[in-house]
């Protein structure tokens, strides 16, 4: 134990049942005024300090446009609590948290804002760490990061400096290598955390402690075992308010590019060699690295790895919902597509002939997401000659949400007489297994930004990986201009085109 | 329109809790509201003389009146979910089938209300099992808010130099404890004062009241807001130093769940109960 006289480590932090807290920190929101930072960072800032995850010198500098007063920023502050964590009235953290909160308005582009920031900082007791968190439009982080090196704000003098930045990152390979090129002129890549909520969540981050730390599974997660992966990511939910975003957008950059991405990498590595941010993060590039191309002269079944939709007019949740071309702020020639589904192979001798199916939509009939192993068949079945019941697959099921779990479906013989087989579901579940309130993505991510801890954020060249892989479907789709669009009705499981798919590898898409 | 699914819980461990039977009752009643939301198997037994008592048996828990003490090994061996983690909750009974109790605990939970007679055999506990005390618990918040305060570079760099600690306590021997915690961390001479006395207003669920802590260059104060269900730290004349952090409810269900969250030896309050043990009332 170090000399407790000495100003070194803190003697009584050893045994605490809380988790490590970071240095201290400010962190500076851009976009401060905003729907993330209202309906996510401000409630994940105090539910971490309910929980006593926050350091004990901690400030939150709020930076946009809109003209706003420090009271008014905290007031904000109280009411994002009361419309999104369910606090009605402010109590003593909420309180003391805002106590914490400064507001700097001015135009992202103007560089006395970044005067005016540093200054602020500076009133704020100049602390260890400051994280800045770009919760702005894409198009405005080039500036901002521009603006912040120049005026010395990411230097890393006198503590580090940090920047969280959202999706999306870059809408092609060229835009994000781009935006690459343009945060490491200022930044090294240890400084910039690429934030992407679904690796926030805890049974993403268990993928890693169910494969690595469970002996018995990871010796049959190959192409010896397993049939085939499907990813699916469904929502109910239509464009709602982002039609303008989302025409330019579609569920391909939307969801596949960041998120699925990140699950498949996630299911497909190899085991890193030890669990540190770029351990876990070469060995998911590697899986990227080694899915073949979808589309083009190189890929495996030519263009039929991928089937894109748009969803018609249909029923969701019993409510009659409008086709996407009628939805506010659509085009009504628009080409975006509301669902995609794609059939990925890896290069690789774990992985070698097994698909990934990959599937996305919106006013999909249930919101689920979840990455479903099917193992193959046994070699012989035995019973065929007495059971009236075919053997079924067994199946793992990683449920990513609403109910974050793990399912494992295997055959149990039926009690009775006769030999008749069943498949059974064993089932975990975060929320009835632990009894511990799963904590939120963004407290997660935030958290271990502050930490310092890349591990759960996405790095340049995985970003980039992605986008090779994507920009070539977006390519062949603009030249088919539109006419290979399928259709499906609001509140179906898609286009029959992608049974389709499945279909003709004689398989099919799980019933959700 | 809504669905709802069924589906089996997974079980996480089996807790077993000894004591009389006037302690087993809300004890019984913390387990079941923990049981909502945690897959466990609760075993209540109260200590008697009967060799085979009838076990009543509802759902996952089993209740076992008037067990005679020589017997308890066999039935919590018997009783326990295998290969998962047993925590033994010690609401009172002889000290002897404890420590022979320990051996068959991953994690021992003493919950007594006169702990001299059972932190006796501390040293002998912490060899067969993860010993805890359910105060150290009730305290996690206190040590937090302390800690969290010696982040301060002008508390860190006057760590050593601390002179007088005063602590006003509901739970005198939660005092103890805490006073032993200051003196094995920050590794005090018997030089440093230490008073702990009897809490005169209410301080709500929180074992302690107020603690104050003195040296030459800082002081530092925590006091218990029970009205709101805060401790609120400060340390006179820093600015920015003020800390709200939220107290737990105190309730036996949410001190055991706390409890089911830690798997490993702590070593912090091994050493807090061995200094605290020598701290007067």
């Amino acid at each position: 134990m170090p000399n407790p006289a000495s100003g070194g480590t803190n003697p009584l932090l050893d045994g605490l049942r809380i988790e490590p807290t970071p240095e201290p920190t400010a962190l500076v929101i851009f976009g401060a005024s905003g729907d993330l930072t209202r309906r996510k960072l401000l409630p994940a800032l105090y539910q971490l300090s309910r929980g006593q995850r926050l350091p004990a010198r901690f400030s939150v500098v709020g930076v946009a446009r809109s003209p706003m007063s420090d009271e008014a920023f905290r007031q904000q502050f109280h009411d994002s609590l009361k419309e999104f964590a369910g606090l009605a009235q402010p109590d003593e953290i909420s309180s003391a948290l805002a106590q914490e909160m400064r507001y700097v308005q001015g135009e992202m582009d103007d560089p006395a804002l970044y005067q005016k920031l540093g200054s602020v900082l500076k009133e704020a007791g100049s602390p260890e760490g400051v994280l800045f968190y770009l919760a702005i439009p894409p198009s405005v982080y080039g500036p901002v990061a521009e603006h912040l090196g120049k005026a010395g704000l990411v230097s890393e003098d006198h503590g580090w400096r940090r920047i969280i930045v959202e999706k999306p990152f870059g809408t092609d390979l060229a835009s994000a290598r781009a935006l690459n090129h343009l945060l490491h002129k200022h930044l090294n890549e240890s400084q910039i955390f690429r934030i992407d909520h679904y690796l926030g969540k805890e049974t993403v981050q268990n993928l890693l402690v169910f494969r690595f730390a469970n002996g018995m599974f990871e010796p049959v997660w190959n192409r010896r075992y397993i049939d085939h992966v499907q990813i699916t990511a469904a929502e109910t939910v239509g464009v709602e308010r982002r039609a303008s975003y989302y025409e330019g957008a579609g569920a391909l950059r939307d969801m596949v590019q960041n998120h699925l991405m990140q699950v498949l990498a996630l299911v497909a590595m190899e085991p890193p060699i030890a669990f540190s941010a770029e351990n876990v993060r070469d060995r998911k590039l590697d899986a990227l690295m080694s899915i073949q191309p979808v589309v083009g002269p190189d890929a495996q079944n030519g263009t039929a790895n991928v089937v894109r939709a748009q969803y018609a007019a249909g029923w969701v949740n019993g409510e009659e919902v409008p086709g996407y071309r009628h939805e506010e702020g659509v085009n009504p020639e628009s080409a975006t597509e509301t669902f995609v589904a794609l059939r990925m192979f890896l290069d690789s001798w774990r992985w070698a002939g097994v698909p990934f199916y990959v599937r996305t939509g919106k006013r999909l009939p249930k919101r689920t997401t979840e990455i479903a192993i099917q193992f193959r068949r046994p070699p012989l079945h035995i019973f065929k000659k007495i059971s009236p019941t075919a053997v079924a697959s067994n199946l793992l099921i990683v449920n990513v949400q609403p109910d974050e779990g793990i399912s494992l479906r295997f055959e149990a013989k039926l009690p009775g007489s006769r030999m008749q087989l069943a498949p059974v579901m064993m089932n975990f579940r975060y929320g009835s297994a632990f009894g511990r309130a799963v904590p939120e993505a963004y407290e997660t991510l935030l958290l271990d930004a502050m930490l310092g801890d890349a591990t759960l954020f996405a790095r340049h060249d995985f970003v980039e990986a992605s986008w090779a892989l994507i920009t070539p479907i977006h390519e062949a789709w603009a030249a088919a201009g539109g006419k290979d669009v399928a259709s499906y009705e609001a509140g179906e499981w898609g286009p029959e085109q992608a049974d389709a798919m499945l279909a003709a590898d004689g398989r099919r898409w799980r019933t959700l | 329109m809504t669905t709802t699914t069924t589906t089996t819980r997974a079980l996480t461990g089996t807790v077993v809790v000894v004591g009389p039977d006037e302690r087993l009752k809300p004890a019984a009643e913390a387990l079941s509201k923990v049981g909502e939301s945690i897959g466990l198997r609760s075993i209540l037994i109260s200590p008697g003389d009967q060799t085979a008592p009838p076990a009543k048996v509802d759902g996952n828990t089993t209740h076992i009146a008037g067990l005679s003490t020589r017997f308890l090994n066999n039935v919590v061996a018997a009783q326990r979910l295998s290969s998962l983690p047993a925590l033994v909750w010690w609401r009172g009974g002889s000290t002897e089938s404890l420590v022979d109790l320990a051996d068959l605990a991953d994690r021992l939970v003493l919950d007594v209300e006169a702990p001299d007679e059972v932190w006796k055999h501390a040293e002998t506990l912490f060899e067969r099992t993860a010993l805890t005390d359910i105060r150290w618990t009730r305290l996690t918040r206190w040590r937090s808010a302390l800690a969290h305060i010696f982040d301060l570079p002008q508390v860190s760099e006057a760590a050593g130099e601390f002179q007088k600690l005063t602590i006003e306590a509901a739970d005198l021997d939660a005092g103890r404890l805490f006073a032993g915690w200051l003196r094995s961390r920050l590794r005090w001479k018997p030089s440093v004062s230490i008073a702990i006395g009897r809490a005169s207003g209410n301080s709500g669920p929180s074992p302690l009241s107020k603690m104050t802590l003195e040296g030459p260059n800082v002081w530092i104060a925590i006091d218990a807001r029970p009205e709101t269900r805060c401790l609120a730290a400060r340390v006179d004349g820093v600015d920015g130093s003020a800390r709200i952090v939220p107290l737990s409810d105190g309730s036996l269900a949410t001190l055991i769940a706390e409890e089911l969250g830690v798997r490993t030896r702590d070593w912090a309050f091994e050493e807090a109960l061995v200094a605290g043990r020598e701290v007067n009332r």
